[in-house]
């Protein structure tokens, strides 16, 4: 019923750590450094280390799932629970990849608007930005694989300029190390949690993987990965900015940009948020390859059709959007749901397919 | 035995040629004959009244004295009336007895003398006497090196092979020959070494070969442009290449290779993107400059590609960027120019494309001066007169010379082509206007392959092994393995032979 794909569509084991780690730093770092400073202070580096391990055991028990159910989450689900309550749970899967698409995308283009573009409106944007996506994830799942991979690598090099603000560093700002109280800490955690999202899309790529149960070290190591990156990320932002002063910042990474000081260039937050641009496409492709692969496995619908409905939603949802606070609203609306999904759904479902399993055997 | 076996041929030739047979069947020789009389170039008569042998042949293609010598003599000589005796007195070899009119009109076409009894309506002699025009063995022009050999390809396709066979003396070697065009008759050559090449690939190009319909392969390109992946893609998807010893190299790399009649270019594939900015001189100098001479091409092709729509883009959108102390250079070369940034550009580009174009086809003499007019002249004149920005036409013109150092010509069109799409993006969204199209470029060619296999490798699919021969070549001893792109049956290309570093002291 639910067929494996072909051996020539399928990417080996180790581009999991790419898609993982494109999955993992998208909108969220250009910002997050407000929101968990709000919640823990100067202390919160502890929360991404906490968040992070945590993230490391869903992994594990996605691994589980995944490795015993041998497809995707639709074929698993419709195992465990039958064609209709599976049908349902795996369709809100569909969606929310979809709506993980949409937030990053328009996040994006937010960012876009308040930098670089204020006076363009922003559905020429959304409507470039989809018509690249399109383009990417009609070539299959190799190609999104090969644009998490490049859109890895060209985003490397912005590590780089973490360098500058160095320079002006205060490594006080640091002390004293934990400053905060556990309470605090596990709300920074549940904040940070938010950046790690998007580690799901395993569900839905698992048997693209050749030798899928192989990939699982390097799914960790894609996680390690995001988790260095973003301490790195918050060790520069806390050294640079004291507590009150970044409690105003939205976005800091995008202001650290700003300190960069090259011969030639002199506000480098512009070629910043361009080559940007190939951290997030990878998100949105990604995203949406997996709501059309699902919607196409659930429906007699072509994923090529599936897909250009998704583009269609996108697009109109997008430019619905027109304010700060809708976006926010949205935001947390999916991060709400991607929450409750890895931390109560997916532990639910080892358990479940484990009882039918021992049921079925029996 | 040789009778045997000329007939075993011909009854293989037979069996293939049927189609054509049940498409115009019941050809007579006469009716050939009467046919071929309407061209004046054809030579058709009796030897003497009393020698029963009607010869036949058209002049412009056959070396008469072939005729004079080794045929007229033994006719004259030769008292017996049957083709057979007559066959056996010529003393030439690859003469043949046909029957088939089909056969005898195409070898007619090709340089063959046919030699015909009286009485006999069917069967011919068909002696080969063709005088093929070519030129000599020349100069690489396109792919010129310094150091190598220099030798390049020529019309002739026999001549090709020779030069490629002449340096793999190897019965593994293997040419297979198909026709192709409905009118020209092309003879394509596929060439691979077997065991080192993968089957697959070998079926894929002569699957693609005879699926062929067209009416005239004039040069290799045809076959490019026809067999190639990806028909939309500006990309070229085989290299053409002129020079025998790359082939050489390529085809025991476990690529193959396609010569095509007539044309001077040799094709081989599969290949990959950065294959494209190899030069073969870099095999023949010491692997850390070639390494860094590839390395400087790689940079050429993003300044020539990027360079002018950057400079769009900043100058129109982002002035920010531009640090203090390159303000007054770039103000002062451009406050009085009365043209936006994008018209500025594209005017050059322009002018830049007009130029080569203009040099590529006047002669070689002439086009000297085109360039020293257009170098010097209208580029001096143009930032005179006040219409161009002299940091423009310094940016155009290093970026044009810079798509010149890619060694394959028909990338290096790609690549003058492709920078137009990102000056207009540029235009339209500034720096992000240029990452847009350097996505969408990106996605075309994620997805593009060459003999389907993928495109972008060694980079993505990432084949650590390959890079040691992609953006840098490292030196001969660590490139043991053929590469994972041609999907080799042999990956172990020899066996390297372990350096004895026993510690020797400094004056042992």
């Amino acid at each position: 019923m639910f067929p494996l794909p072909k051996e020539d569509k399928m990417v080996s084991p180790y581009f999991v750590f790419y898609l993982i780690h494109a999955m993992q730093i998208g909108v969220g770092i250009l910002g997050f450094e407000r929101v968990i400073v709000q919640s823990a202070g100067y202390s919160s580096w502890i929360a991404i280390l906490t968040s992070g391990a945590s993230i490391i055991g869903l992994i594990w028990v996605s691994y589980r799932i995944l490795n015993k159910g041998n497809n995707d989450i639709v074929a698993i689900h419709a195992d465990i629970m039958g064609k209709w309550i599976g049908g349902f749970f795996s369709f809100l899967f569909s969606l929310y990849f979809f709506a993980f698409a949409l937030v990053v995308l328009r996040s994006y283009v937010e960012v876009l608007q308040v930098w670089v573009f204020p006076e363009v409106s922003e559905w020429i944007f959304v409507l470039i930005i989809i018509f690249l996506s399109y383009s990417y994830v009609t070539g299959g799942f190799r190609v999104v694989t090969g644009v998490s991979y490049l859109g890895i690598l060209y985003g490397l090099p912005l590590l780089l300029v973490k360098f500058y603000p160095l320079q002006y560093a205060d490594y006080g700002n640091l002390l004293p190390i934990l400053n905060a109280s556990p309470a605090q800490l596990f709300k920074a955690s549940k904040e940070m949690t938010l950046n790690f999202l998007g580690f799901e899309t395993l569900f839905m790529f698992y048997p693209f993987i050749k030798d899928g149960p192989k990939s699982e070290k390097w799914a960790y190591f894609g996680v390690l990965f995001s988790i260095f990156i973003y301490l790195l990320t918050a060790f520069v932002t806390f050294v640079y900015f004291n507590q009150e002063q970044l409690k105003g910042t939205i976005w800091a990474t995008l202001t650290l940009w700003k300190i960069v000081d090259l011969i030639i260039v002199e506000r480098f937050e512009y070629i910043g948020i361009s080559v940007w641009f190939f951290t997030i496409l990878p998100n949105i492709c990604i995203g949406l390859w997996c709501a059309s692969r699902g919607l196409n496995r659930l429906f007699p619908v072509t994923q090529r059709n599936a897909l250009r409905i998704f583009c269609l939603l996108l697009f109109f949802i997008s430019i619905l959007l027109t304010d700060r606070q809708q976006i926010d609203v949205l935001q947390k609306a999916v991060s709400q749901m991607g929450l409750y999904t890895i931390y109560f759904y997916l532990p639910c479902l080892l358990v479940l397919q484990y009882i039918i399993m021992k049921v079925k055997k029996g | 035995m040789g009778f045997f076996k000329s007939k075993l041929k011909r009854f293989n030739r037979d069996n293939k040629q049927k189609k054509n047979e049940n498409s115009e069947h019941e050809l007579r020789i006469d009716e050939l004959l009467h046919r071929c009389k309407e061209s004046t170039d054809f030579v058709s008569y009796r030897y003497s009244e009393s020698s029963p042998f009607y010869i036949h042949y058209y002049q412009t293609i056959v070396e008469i004295n072939i005729l004079h010598q080794y045929v007229l003599p033994y006719i004259n000589e030769n008292k017996s009336n049957t083709l057979f005796d007559l066959q056996q007195a010529i003393p030439i070899d690859n003469t043949e007895i046909i029957d088939n009119v089909h056969e005898i009109r195409d070898k007619l076409l090709t340089g063959c003398i046919v030699i015909e009894v009286k009485g006999s309506l069917q069967e011919a002699l068909v002696i080969s006497a063709v005088s093929l025009e070519k030129r000599p063995v020349s100069m690489p022009e396109v792919e010129y090196s310094v150091v190598g050999p220099k030798e390049a390809f020529v019309e002739s396709i026999d001549a090709n092979i020779n030069l490629v066979r002449k340096r793999l003396p190897i019965p593994d070697l293997i040419v297979e020959e198909v026709k192709i065009g409905s009118l020209t008759k092309t003879r394509v050559a596929v060439l691979y070494i077997k065991g080192v090449t993968d089957e697959e690939n070998v079926n894929t190009i002569l699957q693609r070969l005879n699926d062929i319909q067209f009416d005239q392969i004039v040069d290799s390109s045809f076959i490019n442009q026809i067999i190639s992946d990806n028909h939309k893609s500006p990309f070229p998807q085989l290299i053409d290449t002129e020079r025998p010893d790359r082939v050489a190299s390529v085809l025991s790399e476990g690529k193959i290779t396609i010569l095509v009649d007539g044309s001077p270019h040799a094709l081989t594939g599969p290949t990959t993107l950065v294959e494209f900015f190899s030069a073969f001189e870099d095999y023949y100098l010491s692997w850390h400059i070639a390494s860094i001479f590839r390395l400087v091409r790689l940079f050429a092709v993003f300044f020539s590609v990027l360079s002018t729509s950057l400079y769009v883009a900043v100058l129109t959108y982002h002035y920010e960027m531009i640090p203090e102390n390159l303000l007054n250079p770039l103000i002062a070369s451009r406050s009085g120019i009365p043209f936006p940034p994008i018209l500025e550009a594209i005017i050059l580009e322009l002018t830049i494309e007009l130029l080569r174009e203009a040099g590529a086809r006047l002669p070689t003499k002439i086009g000297q001066t085109i360039g020293i007019v257009g170098g010097i002249v209208i580029g001096t004149a143009a930032v005179q007169a006040g219409l161009t920005s002299n940091v423009l036409l310094i940016i155009v013109a290093l970026a044009a010379l810079a798509s010149f150092t890619t060694p394959v010509y028909q990338m290096g069109n790609t690549i003058r082509l492709i920078r137009f799409p990102f000056l207009i993006t540029a235009q339209l969204w500034g720096l992000l206007g240029v990452t847009f199209c350097f996505s969408y470029i990106l996605s075309h060619l994620l997805k593009m392959s060459s003999l389907g296999r993928p495109y972008l490798a060694p980079v993505y699919p990432l084949r650590l092994a390959d890079l040691r021969d992609s953006l840098f070549r490292l030196p001969f001893f660590m490139q043991t393995k053929r590469p994972l792109q041609v999907r080799s049956p042999v990956r172990t290309r020899f066996q390297p032979k372990k350096h004895e570093k026993s510690k020797i002291d400094i004056e042992d």
